[in-house]
């Protein structure tokens, strides 16, 4: 068993700095712990974990939350969007957000490895007992959740 | 007028770097945008560049390799190079310092962080 550090709120603190720095949100637990992004709303990406702990984090929120993400970081409007820039920017949020979570995961001397963000056309992932789902919110409540998946990164829990 | 290339596989990312290093007076700053390693490396031999900053998890060459390259070029020896990353830790920080890095910055970074970072340059 490695070293490490809560794993829940690791990752809280992960989305909630990655959050007020890139966009000036702030994050916060979601008041509502059954609240779920309509599937035909949603947007979902995905990240391998693969040293020294193997999993996937999935980032879920709406497409308008994503929308309204991508026109504040760019300056732009709505009409002016790009998919692959709203691609972009949920990409990067996850990186970062990765990032950050082993980094508070972890203790100071423990390198990790973490893979290249891709986006999912399927979706929301199926929730099973081994996975760890956070749910979160905006200070305008618009809602994110997060999905860890992986025996040994499940298991530091 | 300074030359800066910035290597980072997200447009995103090279956006957010810009835009810090417009807050922070680069204002005018000439920025050379590289999707990968090979792409920065490439750039940077081809003109005179005064400051490279980089990620470190990219497709094609990734961005530890790409201070490899660069500290073995004749040219980029002396190169400032500041790596932006998500995969940063004192562990790794330590190695690239070694390797010659001027500074490490994790992600997200900010005006501040990417200020106290390029003090010693922006008095040159």
């Amino acid at each position: 068993m490695i070293e490490h550090k809560p794993l829940y709120q690791a990752m809280i603190s992960a989305v909630s700095q990655t959050l007020e720095n890139m966009a000036f949100m702030e994050a916060m637990e979601h008041f509502n712990p059954k609240y779920e992004i309509p599937t035909d709303e949603v947007v979902c990406n995905s990240i391998l974990i693969n040293d020294p702990i193997q999993g996937e984090i999935k980032l879920a929120m709406s497409k308008s939350l994503l929308l309204k993400l991508t026109c504040n970081l760019f300056s732009l409007g709505e009409d002016e969007i790009d998919p692959s820039q709203m691609d972009d920017i949920l990409n990067e949020l996850l990186n970062t957000i990765v990032g950050l979570f082993m980094t508070n995961l972890l203790s100071d001397n423990q390198e990790y490895k973490i893979g290249l963000p891709e986006t999912e056309i399927a979706g929301l992932p199926e929730i099973d007992a081994s996975t760890i789902v956070w749910k979160l919110m905006t200070s305008e409540e618009d809602a994110i959740q997060i999905f860890a998946t992986g025996a040994s990164l499940v298991e530091l829990k | 007028m300074k030359r800066i290339v910035i290597a980072d596989d997200s447009a995103t990312a090279r956006m957010f770097i810009k835009r810090c290093l417009e807050i922070i007076g680069f204002n005018d700053a000439e920025i050379i945008e590289a999707e990968h390693g090979k792409q920065a490396l490439a750039a940077a031999k081809e003109q005179e560049v005064d400051l490279l900053l980089t990620d470190l998890n990219m497709p094609v060459m990734d961005g530890e390799t790409l201070v490899k390259w660069a500290k073995a070029s004749p040219k980029l020896a002396n190169l400032p190079i500041v790596v932006i990353s998500s995969a940063g830790n004192p562990a790794k920080e330590k190695q690239l310092l070694e390797m010659g890095v001027h500074r490490v910055l994790n992600k997200p970074v900010s005006p501040p962080a990417m200020m106290d970072a390029l003090a010693d340059f922006m008095d040159e």
